[in-house]
């Protein structure tokens, strides 16, 4: 079963994911890093600690194999 | 491990939440109990299946869980030493959820029946249990509360505090220090979060210097900020007579 670690960067911050764990297909892992990557961005947007949110899933030490990226965008219509 | 040490916690506990009766403890102390030792991460009764003892926890962790359609595990709620997770099942006689190990675990059952004949002999144990499973429920409130409405950080304060308040009453805290032994995954089943998430959260915990879980032991670093994060009040606990 190959092993995934899911990379996050919050704006410029990184938190390397250096346990990883064990998926059993690439499509399992895309759904757990979008599940990871909106609860995380919808922590941090309430929050108010970043604007996005990126996952980087890669195999082992190879580079990644999928990114994720979920950013926020609020509009404040001046007339509004 | 000897007799009397299987049933020392639920005594201790049973003393402290509902002022067990003398009497009432002596009856206890002599209950046929069956003790198994089990290994860690391992299921004690299952979802669907018929139970026919309860399981008095004399060493280690369990937890209670559920497992949906798609294989994802919601823990619903902790157990430690002293309490009866299925005291339930003396009633409700096929399991709604998976009861399993989290630790290697010694575990005493106790026959329905004797439970039932001991009911029936001594009501003031009925009642006791079943304040037992009352509390129990007021647990799970509070567990739906935690997990629906408070941010990731929040939920995980709040899971160690109650773990914490729990495990003092059978006197199992070291001063800031207690035991905690999930892993990364199963906090983020017990908080409803992704296992990178959970990781996530714990960072942060540490790195703002509220509290730190290493190996599963949780050290206290600012017990005001823990708290003030947790928005924790122990009512619901009940852990006096009078609550």
């Amino acid at each position: 079963m190959p092993r995934f670690h899911f990379d996050i960067h919050e704006d410029s911050r990184l938190i390397r994911d250096e346990d990883g764990q064990n998926f059993a297909s690439v499509d399992v892992a895309r759904k757990e890093a979008m599940l990871t990557g909106a609860s995380i961005a919808r922590e941090a947007f309430v929050a108010g600690s970043a604007d996005q949110v990126v996952v980087d899933v890669r195999e082992d030490e190879h580079a990644p194999c999928l990114k994720i990226s979920i950013t926020l965008e609020v509009e404040e219509p001046a007339d509004g | 491990m000897p007799s009397d040490a299987i049933r020392a916690a639920l005594i201790e506990r049973l003393r402290l939440s509902s002022a067990i009766a003398d009497e009432d403890i002596k009856e206890i102390e002599a209950l046929p109990i069956s003790v198994r030792h089990y290994p860690a991460e391992t299921a004690v009764v299952r979802d669907g299946e018929r139970a026919t003892d309860c399981c008095l926890i004399a060493d280690g962790f369990c937890a209670r869980s559920k497992t949906i359609a798609n294989g994802k595990r919601q823990i619903l709620s902790l157990h430690i030493p002293g309490e009866i997770p299925d005291l339930m099942s003396l009633f409700l006689h096929v399991m709604d959820h998976d009861l399993s190990t989290l630790t290697p675990a010694t575990l005493g059952f106790i026959s329905h029946e004797t439970l039932q004949k001991l009911h029936r002999r001594r009501p003031g144990i009925a009642e006791l249990f079943w304040r037992d499973t009352l509390i129990d429920a007021a647990m799970f409130r509070e567990w739906i509360v935690n997990v629906g409405q408070r941010p990731a950080p929040a939920r995980l304060a709040h899971v160690m505090i109650e773990l914490r308040e729990r495990l003092r009453v059978i006197g199992r805290v070291d001063g800031g220090n207690f035991e905690m032994p999930l892993t990364q995954e199963q906090i983020g089943e017990a908080l409803g979060i992704t296992a990178v998430h959970a990781n996530r959260v714990i960072r942060q915990l540490r790195q703002e210097g509220i509290v730190e879980l290493n190996r599963g032991r949780v050290t206290v670093l600012d017990e005001r900020k823990f708290q003030e994060l947790a928005d924790f009040d122990d009512r619901y606990l009940h852990q006096s007579p009078t609550l």
